[in-house]
């Protein structure tokens, strides 16, 4: 990630956390509102809170306990949108991947639509259930019809994505 | 006739009354600068497109090869501005594409289409000889069925912003066009189609007939953009073979993952103005989708009047404060580096075959993956003979092939053949290597005439003979 990028960060997790109600795992240790740091870094230690990110182009990510390998697939708003999902491209194990490039693809109603990996990484697996039930998307999309998982590069950058809540405010003002 | 306004070629004049010259591929290149409706060399293309002012875009294209096509629409898709809408209108040579997930062994004939099939070395089929005169066989990047296409088809692709974006819109747009110019049997089908309803005086049938279609849909969507493109059969001189460019000889013996094709009846547009005095022609079609495009995206009379004439001349555009319109072709597809790119990619043997999804090829039911009945074996082969070939990637994973009849003999002939077929890409693998490999692996208990048979066989059905 870029020195720009590790600056602005900080910034953007205070707008976030001025925005959001924190957790209540949080709450508690929480110090008081003239001094926010501390509560915003319980708030991105919290496993709870950071295990499951989204992007705006409607992926999920999420770590697994390892700390290092990290699921993806496509919300559940996006798997109601595409309609019915008739064929997943799943990616070639070790295919190295960055932030926003294509780790798969899904077909739905004569639509073509690329997956891309929220961070960076490698690819370890792609999920053999949707070769030959693609419609499993539609189904559990964010949960066991996840697309592919990937050995993250830098667990930091899950930290610029979106968390649950910022993301459910971009899909409605959509 | 003068041109109303001076040529700027790929000098994009400042609104200053300066003679500073910008040059559109400079760094310094500003939009908001420019001289209002100018016309401008095709070289800038790219530019203008990818111009954050060019809101709305109509381009017609002067070239036929579906790769370039497709290309500049792939571009237009990437590095058009993410608020722009777009259309783009274009006659490819006659060709047969597939969907982005399809098999071309079983949606199309590849007997009749160019072969480009064979060594590595063959992989470009840039040099493909002009002269011959079988349709291409193209994969392209957006979802759907298998299509044809030739100089009676026209292909409209509309890009526009993806939060506004439905499926039906922009068939529905077409089908205004079309009512405009008295096909008013035409509309949109539940599967985002357009089809014309027959009368049965028309066809000679008893009852009503079925509709036909004259338009295929397909999407391409990314982050911000949806791509919408389909094909209108206006006046095809294909019309009554146009199905067996898509019938695979292979049809009864392989059973594919991905995306299959939906067969529907066909017609022209054409066909509604057989009897009237009204002319047909395609390029009023255009005219007319151009105009409710416009109407749909609210873009300026200009630069409406000024794209339907623009394929009068040589490849060449015009651009307003916020929009462009104008007449690219096959130069601007080259000159681009990202749009040969796209080109290159589209002609590569691994984009048109190795992208195919897992498929197995089976001359005998295949438990639960494919139990059909077969159709019986030529004459000319043991009875005892199988054929069976599991891809990905379109590479043989799995095989086996034997003519005994005796199981033990059969299996050691499946196993020393799978040894030479595996990891082998399936397009790779020319008749005279088919021949080779059956005869150095069967030689031993079969005789060679059975063995050309078989390689005959197998041959004609993966469509190289």
């Amino acid at each position: 990630m870029s020195p720009i990028a590790h600056s602005l960060r900080p910034f953007a997790s205070r707008l976030l956390a001025q925005k959001l109600p924190l957790p209540s795992v949080c709450r508690a240790a929480a110090a008081p509102a003239s001094f926010p740091r501390g509560s915003i870094r319980c708030f991105s230690q919290s496993p709870l809170a950071q295990l499951k990110k989204y992007t705006e182009s409607h992926e999920w990510i999420e770590l697994a306990d390892d700390g290092k390998t990290a699921k993806i697939g496509i919300t559940k708003y996006a798997a109601h949108s595409l309609g019915d999902v008739v064929f997943v491209e799943l990616p070639e194990v070790g295919l190295e991947v960055s932030a926003g490039e294509p780790v798969g693809a899904v077909e739905s109603v004569k639509s073509a639509s690329d997956v891309l990996s929220p961070v960076s990484g490698t690819v370890t697996q792609g999920n053999a259930v949707l070769d030959d039930k693609a419609k499993f998307i539609n189904q559990s999309p964010e949960d066991e019809a996840w697309i592919a998982e990937i050995e993250v590069a830098d667990v930091k950058e899950l930290d610029a994505l979106l968390d649950e809540k910022a993301y459910k405010e971009t899909i409605d003002e959509e | 006739m003068p041109r109303p306004w001076p040529r700027a070629a790929c000098w994009l004049s400042s609104a200053s009354s300066s003679s500073l010259l910008i040059p559109c591929y400079g760094h310094r290149f500003n939009p908001s600068r420019r001289r209002w409706n100018s016309s401008f060399s095709a070289d800038c293309f790219a530019q203008l497109a990818s111009r954050p002012s060019s809101k709305h875009q109509i381009y017609q294209s002067l070239s036929t090869d579906p790769y370039v096509n497709l290309s500049i629409e792939h571009f237009l898709l990437e590095h058009a501005p993410i608020d722009s809408n777009i259309l783009f209108l274009y006659i490819n040579q006659p060709c047969v594409v597939i969907g982005r997930n399809q098999n071309p062994w079983l949606e199309t004939n590849l007997r009749v289409l160019h072969n480009d099939r064979g060594s590595a070395d063959n992989a470009t089929t840039s040099d493909h000889d002009p002269q011959d005169a079988h349709a291409l066989y193209v994969r392209r990047r957006s979802g759907g069925g298998a299509v044809f296409h030739d100089e009676g088809n026209l292909n409209y692709s509309v890009i526009s912003p993806r939060t506004t974006f439905t499926r039906n819109k922009h068939a529905e747009m077409v089908v205004r066009a079309l009512h405009h110019l008295g096909a008013t049997n035409t509309r949109v089908n539940d599967r985002h189609d357009i089809v014309m309803s027959l009368d049965s005086a028309t066809t000679g049938e008893q009852a009503t007939p079925q509709p036909r279609k004259i338009s295929g849909s397909a999407f391409k969507l990314t982050r911000h953009r949806a791509l919408h493109h389909g094909t209108c059969l206006l006046d095809s001189p294909n019309i009554n073979i146009l199905g067996s460019f898509l019938r695979s000889p292979a049809r009864d013996y392989i059973k594919a993952k991905g995306v299959e094709s939906v067969r529907s009846p066909v017609a022209n547009v054409s066909s509604v103005f057989a009897d009237a005095s009204i002319p047909f022609s395609i390029q009023d079609v255009i005219a007319s989708i151009m105009q409710e495009f416009a109407g749909l995206y609210q873009a300026g009379p200009d630069a409406v009047r000024r794209a339907q004439r623009a394929y009068v001349h040589e490849p060449e555009l015009y651009s307003g404060d916020d929009w462009v319109v104008g007449a690219v072709g096959e130069a601007q597809g080259y000159e681009e580096p990202e749009i040969m790119k796209g080109i290159d990619e589209l002609r590569s043997l691994e984009w048109k075959y190795t992208q195919t999804p897992q498929f197995i090829f089976s001359t005998h039911p295949v438990d639960e993956e494919d139990p059909r009945e077969r159709p019986a074996l030529p004459a000319s082969l043991p009875p005892s003979t199988r054929v069976f070939l599991r891809l990905k990637h379109g590479a043989i994973i799995e095989s086996h092939i034997s003519t005994s009849s005796d199981s033990e003999v059969a299996s050691e002939q499946a196993v020393r053949l799978h040894e030479t077929l595996k990891e082998r890409k399936l397009h790779e693998l020319t008749p005279p290597q088919w021949k080779e490999v059956l005869h150095a692996q069967l030689g031993a208990e079969e005789d060679s005439h059975a063995i050309e048979e078989l390689a005959r066989f197998i041959t004609t059905k993966l469509g190289w003979v």
